[in-house]
């Protein structure tokens, strides 16, 4: 850029939180009569209506090109001044945010001398980097009105339903041959006593009703192109057939594995010790008694947390850390419909914590009530299964008794067995989101975006993302829903320009950028008679992990180019004068 | 070792009702007994639920230390029904023990 540039500077007291401690006076003059620098002024509040309003009006006025205002952290207000810019017809990417209150005044309150040099650093940086600016437009993509949602359990089916109700397409693709997963399976459900079975018919039902869901079962997801707002899809199903599909989002609801316990575990592989998903189905199929080969059941022993909060000290491979969430109140929920099969039944529930959250508590109080007793366990000292002449002998310490040892005999031993993750590695290489430590999809934020994945437009949902009851998977499909029906419902999505840009004189098409993106947003295409590489703008999240790879030094990423970064550590490396 | 025996329970309940299932184990009543009786009631109704039966009879002292004052019933956030519990194993310890009320 030939012209000089037209910059205003903004050096915020925060109402004491800089001012205390960084002299902003003194920035604020440090910096005033640098070259391209035409206004610099002191604020009280920066992000107030009133100061706002008077730096629209100083940019209009003074005809300014570049703004940089020094206040807090970019995470609380870089979108407000980037607004601020906007309004004044400034394009809001030659704006540059200085953070000196979390970086410089709040942790350097023992020298002001000093946190006030640094100030001014931080702000002479910021200058340097706003000369530099370019304006940058976002990019702009039409969205395909249509949605994927991949398993057809609980959570894909009750997604699927909200996003038709919406008014958008959807496409269920089901690995298995019927819908269901889990639920379908199962009985009687806590917390309202409806059959699992009874809710997938309902809610295949209600699909069933609506025109604009297509249902493919014994199919599965093959390949994925496209990026956020239009992924091109291709699906197999079981003939070898495969179907393409256009679809704005993808919702992954591919549920969960039942832990299996190995061999030997609490005794399992003996006969009468079954898991919780096997005892279900022996309380949903009871009529009127209880029974396990030929034999009324008189006493049951539940042992719980087994295959969640694995000890990481222990002889596990790959031991599961978390806590299932579902198990206790499904244990203590099917101990009282066994108490409604036979009320003459013994229940022994052997804990390590009860974990029967919220309204949850209820269940456990009823299972209590029905004549379940419950004995704590410590980590440190796990109950002990044998068999002897027969017989099934449970061995543990009461812990609520002083840590006496009891030995129970029984007839039936439960493993309340957790949730694992689905193993599905084909699906997660298709789709390219990242698995957390526990074997779940991972999440943006556990908190603050929930069901959002690093890759735009790809949701998760239910139990994909970790153990969830059946009313927290439905909340997180419809949370789902209101994430993908908010971004295709608009039409269109920005996408933040920062992405990485090759120089095809430069580049020779060697193939390491290709290897060191995760998110496949590098593609070879011919650019006169050459091979280059290419970004794809709406894949390239600007992470920048392809430049220090690139051999001959042809990737930048806009915004942040090599010459704005070198530019201020320039002036950050110089001794203040 | 003390075996679990889900029969004592009903055993013992030969002159009313012994029931304490709805306990969790607070210690409320252990922490506001005037006498003290660390064993009673919390830990001796888990016993009684278990169905050690040695561990019922070897407390005795403890049973009839008891002032029946009802200061644990009142304040126990599960309503256990405190002091009928105890008057079922006292009951059942008369039986046992002093032999009486029998033959």
């Amino acid at each position: 850029m030939s012209d000089k540039r037209r910059i205003g500077v903004y050096t915020c007291h925060c109402g004491g939180n800089i001012s205390d401690y960084v002299d902003v006076e003194q920035v604020r003059d440090a910096v005033k009569d640098d070259e391209e620098v035409i206004i610099s002024k002191n604020v009280m509040f920066a992000c107030s209506d009133a100061t706002q309003q008077e730096m629209i009006e100083d940019i209009e006025r003074e005809k300014l090109d570049g703004l940089v205002v020094a206040s807090c952290s970019p995470t609380l207000h870089l979108q407000t001044f980037k607004a601020v810019a906007q309004r004044a017809n400034l394009n809001p990417y030659q704006y540059t945010q200085v953070n000196l209150r979390e970086q410089c005044s709040w942790t350097h309150r023992s020298n002001i001398e000093k946190a006030t040099e640094k100030g001014v650093k931080l702000v002479k940086a910021g200058i340097a980097r706003t000369r530099l600016t370019e304006p940058l437009t976002n990019i702009r993509i039409e969205t395909k009105p249509k949605t994927l949602v991949i398993g057809a359990g609980v959570a894909g089916l009750r997604a699927a339903l909200a996003l038709a109700d919406l008014g958008l397409a959807v496409f269920i693709v089901e690995k298995e041959s019927e819908v269901g997963g889990w639920t379908r399976k199962w009985g009687k459900m806590f917390p309202n006593n409806r059959s699992g079975n009874d809710t997938i018919k309902y809610l295949l039902d209600q699909v069933k009703q609506r025109e604009n869901i297509t249902l493919f079962t014994d199919t599965e997801l093959i390949e994925k192109g496209g990026n956020v707002g239009d992924f091109s899809i291709k699906i197999r199903m079981k003939e070898g057939e495969t179907v393409s599909l256009d679809v704005g989002a993808i919702i992954v609801a591919t549920g969960f594995d039942s832990y299996e316990p190995f061999d030997g575990e609490y005794g399992y592989g003996l006969s009468g010790v079954v898991t919780l998903p096997q005892f279900k189905e022996m309380v949903d199929k009871s009529n009127g008694s209880l029974n396990f080969n030929g034999h009324l059941i008189k006493n049951i022993a539940y042992i719980y947390c087994v295959g969640s909060r694995q000890s990481e000290d222990g002889d596990i491979e790959n031991p599961n850390l978390y806590c299932s969430r579902y198990c206790c109140s499904a244990a203590v929920h099917t101990a009282s419909c066994v108490a409604e099969v036979d009320s003459d039944i013994n229940q022994y529930h052997l804990y390590r914590d009860m974990r029967t959250y919220g309204k949850y508590e209820t269940l456990f109080k009823n299972a209590g009530e029905k004549k379940s007793l419950f004995i704590r366990f410590d980590d440190e000292s796990l109950p002990e299964v044998e068999e002897s002449n027969g017989a099934l002998i449970v061995r543990v310490n009461d812990a609520l008794d002083g840590g006496e040892e009891i030995e129970i005999g029984v007839d039936l031993i439960v493993l309340v067995t957790g949730m694992t993750p689905r193993e599905n590695d084909n699906l997660t290489n298709v789709l390219k989101i990242p698995v957390g430590l526990d074997g779940f999809y991972n999440e943006i934020h556990p908190k603050l975006r929930p069901v959002e994945t690093v890759v735009d437009g790809v949701f998760i949902a239910g139990v994909s993302q970790g153990p969830k009851t059946l009313a927290e998977s439905v909340t997180s499909s419809l949370s789902a829903v209101s994430k993908s029906a908010a971004l295709l419902m608009k039409g269109y999505v920005d996408l933040e320009p920062f992405i990485a840009e090759v120089n095809t004189d430069k580049c020779t098409w060697c193939g390491e950028c290709e290897k060191s993106c995760p998110y496949g947003a590098v593609e070879k295409v011919i650019c006169d008679t050459k091979e280059v590489a290419a970004i794809i703008p709406a894949l390239c999240k600007g992470g920048g992990v392809c430049i220090p790879d690139c051999p001959e030094n042809a990737i930048e990423i806009k915004g942040y180019t090599d010459q704005q970064i070198k530019s201020m550590i320039d002036v950050l490396a110089k001794e203040v004068a | 070792m003390s075996k679990v025996n889900p029969d004592f329970v009903v055993k013992i309940s030969g002159f009313t009702e012994f029931n304490a299932f709805a306990c969790m184990n607070c210690g409320s009543c252990t922490a506001l007994c005037p006498m003290g009786i660390d064993l009673l009631p919390r830990r001796m109704f888990r016993h009684v639920m278990l169905g050690l039966e040695d561990k019922v009879l070897e407390n005795t002292e403890n049973v009839f230390s008891c002032l029946l004052c009802k200061m644990c019933e009142e304040n126990c956030p599960k309503d256990v029904p405190i002091v009928e519990n105890i008057k079922s194993i006292r009951w059942y310890i008369n039986r046992e023990i002093f032999k009486l009320g029998k033959g």
